[in-house]
Formats: C-alpha cells, sequence, structure tokens
C-alpha cells in the first residue's frame, strides 16, 4: 500500500508567538502506511507542530504541505485529515454509535457511506461490542479507541494521534497497538505525538525527538539505537533495600547509576552479559540478593535520555 | 497549614480578575440597581410621560397647564399629534406617554373637567396624576376649591381589551426574554465542554471548520427560545385571553428575533469565558441586571428617566415593547420592523463573536 509521494511534508516550520520561539525550521516528511511517533517532554513544540498541520496557527516561515496543499490556506485539503486529541474528544451522554454518526456527519459523510464507515470504524478498533453503550460508561481505554474511531470516518490520509495511550490499560493498550497496525496496514499514514517512548518504539516506523522547537533526531527506532549504542546493552538491578555503602562501591564500579529515586540501578555495556553476572556474584557475597538483574536491548528511553543529556551539556 | 490554605485562597482570588470583580464590584453594583429600580432611592421621584391636550383654553386651564409643563416630577408636554381625545389616546395607545390629560371644560366650571386617558399596563400612573393636577389646581389656580366633593375626573383607560390584559402581555414579553437567555446560557455553556473535551478541535481540524457546528448550536438555542416562548404566550392566551392566534405572525416574528438575539448573547458571552463557572456567575448576574433594568422585573416607566434610557440598551426592553405593540397596541410592520432588526441583529453580532472567539488557538 505503500505510496512513494508524501502524504505530508514540512519545510523549516516556524512559530513565533508573543516574542517565543515555539517552532524553529522543523522538518518533517510523512508517508502513506507510515507511523511516525514524534516524541519530546512537555513544551518540546510537538503539540505546535501539530496544530500548524492542521491548519490553526500560521507559520512565522517555512511551509506545510498537506496532500500538497498548505491546510490553512485551502481548507478542504484538511479533509485528507483525522485528529484525535488527546482529551476524549466525545459526547459523554451520547451512545458510541451516536458519537460515531454525529462526527462522521460533521466531518461530510452521509447515508449509507456513513453507516459503512461507522460500521467499520468499529470493526478496527475493536469497538462494535459497546455500540449501544453511552460513552460516559465506558473505560478510558475503550474512550481512548472510541475516539480514534471518530477521526478515521470519512477516510483520512493522515491521522494524527496526540497522547493516544494515557489513561490505557495493558488490555486496552493492545487493542489500540492493534488497531493503529491495521489503519497502517490500511494505507494511513499515522503521526503520532506522544511521551510514550514504550508505545512509541513498538509502533512506530520512524521517530522524531523534539527539544525547544527543533527536532534533534529523527530515524527508524531500531536504527537510531543501534546508531547510538552499538553492541551495548542495558544492564538493570533492582534491590529490595537501599544498599548501603560498600554495595554502592559495587555498583558504581560496574558504572551503574540510580534511576530517579528509585531502588532500580542502570548502566549501557557492551559486555553486560559478563558485567551482570559478575555483579549478582559480588553482590551476593556481600548478602544482598537482587531481586532483579536484567539484560535488554537499549531502548527508545535510553536514547531519549542521551538526547537529553546532549542538550543540557550543550 | 492553616495560613498555608488560607493563602492559597487569597491567592487564587487575587489572581482571578473576574472572581476579583464578582465578589467587590458586583454586589455594590447589583446594590444600586436594585434599589434605584425598586426603592427611588437614588433621590429621583418617579417622573410620568404625560401628554396634555386644552380644549377649554380658558384662563384657569392655561395656568393649570404651565404649572403641569413646570411640575419637576412630571414630563408633561402638549400633545403632539393634536388637540383632541382620539389624537391624545393614539398617543397613549402608541406607548409613546405614560398617561394622556385632556381638558375638556374651564377646571373652574362645573361637571369634571378633566378627562385621563390611561393604559391599563401603567394603571399607577392614573392615581399619581391625578394627584398631581390637584396639586397644581389648588396652588396654581385660585378660586378652586379642590376640598369640595366633585368628581374632577373621567377616565379612560385605552381599549377595546379587557382589562389587565396589556399587563398579561408585558410580563409574558418579561418572562420570556427572561427565561430565553438563562436557557440560551445553558445550552451554549457547550461551547465550554467542547473546549475542554478536545471535540472543537476536532471539528476545527475538519474541512467545514467551526461554522456549521456553531451554526447547528445556535439554530437549536433559537428554536428552543422560540418554543419556551410559545409555551408561555400558550398560557397566557389560554388562561388570559392574550390575543396571540389574531396576531400569530407577528407574535411568530417577535419571539424569533427574541430567541436569536438571546441565543446569540448568550453564546457570545459564553464563548470568551475561561470555563464554566465564571460563564455561569457572569451570564446569571449580568442577565439579572439586564432584566432589572430592561423593565423585566418591575415596568420601566417607573424608574427615573435616566434609567429608562439605559433600559433602552437591554434587549428586555426591546422585547417587552414589541410584544405590547404587536399583541397590544396592535401595532402594524412599520412600528416594529426596527425593533425586530435590533434584536435580530444583536443575535447575529452575539454569533459572530462567538465564532472569532472559539476559532481563536488558545495557549
Amino acid at each position: 500500500m505503500n505510496d512513494n509521494r508524501p502524504i505530508l511534508n514540512v519545510w523549516g516550520a516556524e512559530h513565533t508567538y508573543r516574542s517565543r520561539r515555539y517552532l524553529k525550521g522543523v522538518d518533517l516528511t510523512l508517508r502513506a502506511g507510515e507511523i511516525y511517533a514524534l516524541l519530546g517532554p512537555a513544551g518540546a513544540g510537538k503539540a505546535t507542530l501539530v496544530q500548524a498541520i492542521c491548519g490553526r496557527i500560521p507559520l512565522s516561515a517555512g511551509d506545510i504541505a498537506l496532500v500538497g496543499q498548505n491546510p490553512r490556506e485551502t481548507p478542504i485539503s484538511r479533509s485528507a485529515l483525522g485528529l484525535v486529541p488527546h482529551a476524549m474528544a466525545l459526547y459523554d451522554h451520547m451512545t458510541v454509535r451516536e458519537n460515531l454518526l454525529t462526527f462522521g456527519r460533521m466531518a461530510g459523510v452521509h447515508g449509507r457511506t456513513l453507516r459503512d464507515a461507522v460500521r467499520q470504524a468499529m470493526h478496527v478498533t475493536r469497538i462494535a461490542d459497546y455500540e449501544r453503550e453511552p460513552v460516559g460508561r465506558l473505560s478510558d481505554g475503550e474512550q481512548r479507541r472510541v475516539n480514534i474511531a471518530c477521526a478515521i470516518l470519512h477516510s483520512p490520509r493522515l491521522l494524527i494521534l496526540d497522547e493516544p495511550s494515557v489513561g490505557a490499560d495493558p488490555v486496552a493498550r493492545e487493542a489500540l497497538d492493534g488497531a493503529v497496525r491495521d489503519l497502517r496496514d490500511g494505507g494511513m499514514a499515522i503521526l503520532m505525538a506522544t511521551g510514550d517512548l514504550d508505545l512509541a518504539g513498538e509502533l512506530a516506523d520512524r521517530v522524531g525527538f523534539m527539544r525547544e522547537g527543533r527536532k534533534v533526531l529523527e530515524g527508524a527506532p531500531r536504527q537510531l539505537i543501534t546508531q547510538a549504542f552499538g553492541e551495548e546493552m542495558e544492564i538493570l538491578v533492582q534491590l529490595d533495600e537501599d544498599p548501603d555503602g560498600d554495595d554502592m562501591v559495587v555498583l558504581a564500579a560496574a558504572g551503574l547509576e540510580r534511576r530517579d529515586r528509585t531502588n532500580i540501578w542502570t548502566t549501557l555495556d557492551a559486555g553486560a552479559y559478563a558485567t551482570a553476572a559478575r555483579l549478582d556474584r559480588d553482590l551476593r557475597q556481600m548478602g544482598v540478593v537482587p531481586r532483579e538483574i536484567r539484560v535488554r536491548q537499549p531502548s527508545l528511553a535510553n536514547l531519549f535520555n542521551m538526547v537529553a543529556d546532549w542538550q543540557q551539556a550543550a | 497549614m492553616i495560613f498555608a490554605m488560607f493563602r492559597v485562597m487569597l491567592l487564587g482570588l487575587l489572581r482571578d480578575r473576574f472572581a476579583l470583580a464578582a465578589t467587590f464590584l458586583l454586589p455594590p453594583l447589583v446594590f444600586v440597581i436594585f434599589v434605584t429600580v425598586f426603592a427611588g432611592a437614588s433621590g429621583e421621584a418617579v417622573r410620568l410621560r404625560l401628554a396634555v391636550a386644552d380644549q377649554a383654553d380658558s384662563t384657569s386651564s392655561r395656568r393649570l397647564v404651565a404649572a403641569l409643563f413646570a411640575e419637576p416630577q412630571l414630563r408633561a408636554q402638549p400633545n403632539r399629534s393634536g388637540n383632541t381625545v382620539d389624537a391624545v389616546r393614539e398617543e397613549v395607545r402608541a406607548g409613546r406617554v405614560d398617561a394622556g390629560l385632556v381638558m375638556l371644560s374651564d377646571p373652574a366650571g362645573a361637571g369634571a373637567p378633566f378627562l385621563l386617558i390611561t393604559d391599563p399596563t401603567r394603571a399607577m400612573a392614573a392615581p399619581l396624576i391625578e394627584s398631581h393636577v390637584q396639586n397644581a389646581l389648588a396652588v396654581h389656580v385660585p378660586g378652586i376649591d379642590v376640598g369640595r366633593p366633585r368628581a374632577l375626573f373621567l377616565h379612560d383607560p385605552i381599549s377595546g381589551a379587557k382589562k389587565g390584559k396589556g399587563m398579561v402581555i408585558y410580563y409574558a414579553g418579561a418572562v420570556t426574554m427572561l427565561f430565553a437567555l438563562f436557557s440560551a446560557l445553558y445550552g451554549a455553556l457547550s461551547l465550554i465542554e467542547e473546549r475542554n473535551a478536545g471535540i472543537a478541535d476536532r471539528i476545527l481540524a475538519g474541512p467545514a471548520g467551526l461554522a456549521p457546528a456553531i451554526g447547528g448550536k445556535f439554530l437549536f438555542i433559537v428554536l428552543q427560545g422560540l418554543l419556551q416562548a410559545g409555551s408561555i404566550f400558550l398560557v397566557a392566551q389560554l388562561l388570559y385571553g392574550a390575543p396571540v392566534k389574531a396576531r400569530l405572525l407577528f407574535w411568530l416574528i417577535t419571539s424569533g428575533a427574541a430567541a436569536t438575539c438571546a441565543a446569540g448573547l448568550a453564546m457570545g458571552l459564553v464563548a470568551f469565558c475561561r470555563n464554566r463557572d465564571q460563564a455561569q456567575l457572569i451570564g446569571v448576574c449580568l442577565f439579572l441586571m439586564l432584566a432589572v433594568i430592561g423593565g423585566a422585573m418591575a415596568p420601566s416607566f417607573t424608574m427615573p428617566p435616566w434609567l429608562q434610557a439605559v433600559g433602552l440598551l437591554t434587549p428586555h426592553a426591546w422585547v417587552i415593547d414589541t410584544y405590547q405593540a404587536v399583541l397590544w397596541r396592535d401595532a402594524g410592520w412599520r412600528s416594529v420592523y426596527p425593533a425586530w432588526g435590533v434584536l435580530t441583529g444583536l443575535g447575529l453580532a452575539g454569533l459572530m463573536l462567538a465564532y472569532v472567539t472559539v476559532r481563536r488557538v488558545r495557549r
């Protein structure tokens, strides 16, 4: 289903509001059948970029083309866009089906086409069982999927998901992942603005890290991780109690650093398996039995932390 | 702990300009308005508008007319459309004056020299004017013994219609506008809910933008107001004989204009507010004040002239006057189309304001 022509092109997007620069020359290209995750901390510029793509705010410099047209200057081009807002943009007092019919009509879909679109959207997002339930009675995870269903009724070519996984429990998350994959496989281009690095790692074909209005890194997750960390693996040690002075020496000698204020210690190491075995032995000799020692591939979270460190150093 | 929470509350109040205004400015403002309207505590007495026609044209009648014109508590003037009873009656019927006084014969002569033409919707005007005339006679027209038992006044309530119907229409109009605004406010609050829920963002991202959604909401609120007016005037017709059926088209257009005005004002107001609580507080206070000033709670002719002038800036005054014009005074198109235009224009201006405000990106 992949089409070589980009659905979305952003060239050097800049946005300044009241002398503050929210976007500083962001480029972005997204093609059909691709999931792109826009990552970054709060205030990085993700939401501003999404608003610009939706045609809500003007750019101070640069340009945006959605299916070849500027979405702000040519509103009709926005029919190629489906937005899933961060909040549950649904009418609580109406049933799932009523919500879908309402938003479908607002998107310009009517009659038999709308009924078919509603059926298809409920199938893809796995919400057909709740068709007649008032939305207010559904769990957060179920509402998240209804939120997505309402955005795809007009078969947009680009679907923008703003923090889609917030409030989703593991079961709901699995259903959400499946729905997003199905939409991608159906040829839709998907742009996710999220702080959920696990979600991005699992779903995204490409990710872009944003920080202070700039896109600082972009690429396929696995490729970026390999480039950044090479042969290194992550060692994760979890202890039951706070380590004393001698334990700290052992952990520090292996290069482990405490993660925030938890009893979890991590490091990246090219000889991770040997280091982990040595750590286990040394800690046990000192009478400390770790709850868990794990060796795993570095994730986007490691990359994210690395990017943050670069920025701080800069 | 106590001080910490006290400080939280204090900062919350100081940093919310609307809450500050609602707490410290609004109450004295409402107090002043209520006192002015209901108790005349501003020092200005009721100043009725009186049309005078002197058919007697005697020395005594001319003195009396001069005295009435000079009376500070009256706004007396010669009847502008002529000296006949019919001409005075027409002025009263059109609502241009509160009452009309025709001097049929010399006040010093025998019989009842005065014909007092009154509008039953302004029932308290008659005794007030009688009292002013008697006072003027006693002070300015020597030789007349006002203490002598004698019927000075003949009464002519304008009409055809049974007494009290005009008042029914007055209050039906007042209640219609009062509730049209409150219902519209409640309906318009969904603008804030939709903004908070991200529904506005979703709609704005679509090709049609927000116009159809705002338009649909506006139409619903207008229709709701129209049906609400229908229920009020149905009762007015069935229980009190208000002639709604006989003037159905006029009533329909007036009610449509009133509902349009209410819908637009409420949507414009709500679009400006940051949250539901703020919109409710401001909306309720503002609409209550407009109702009081506009004569929806006490007839505006009992208010000081300056407040009557201010009242003309409220939709309530226009709505009440228009309902009275079409159902009580049997006014024609030419008399009421400016009012329909003003009400509809206000509503559409509010709608535009709501559209522009909601469309704006909020950071």
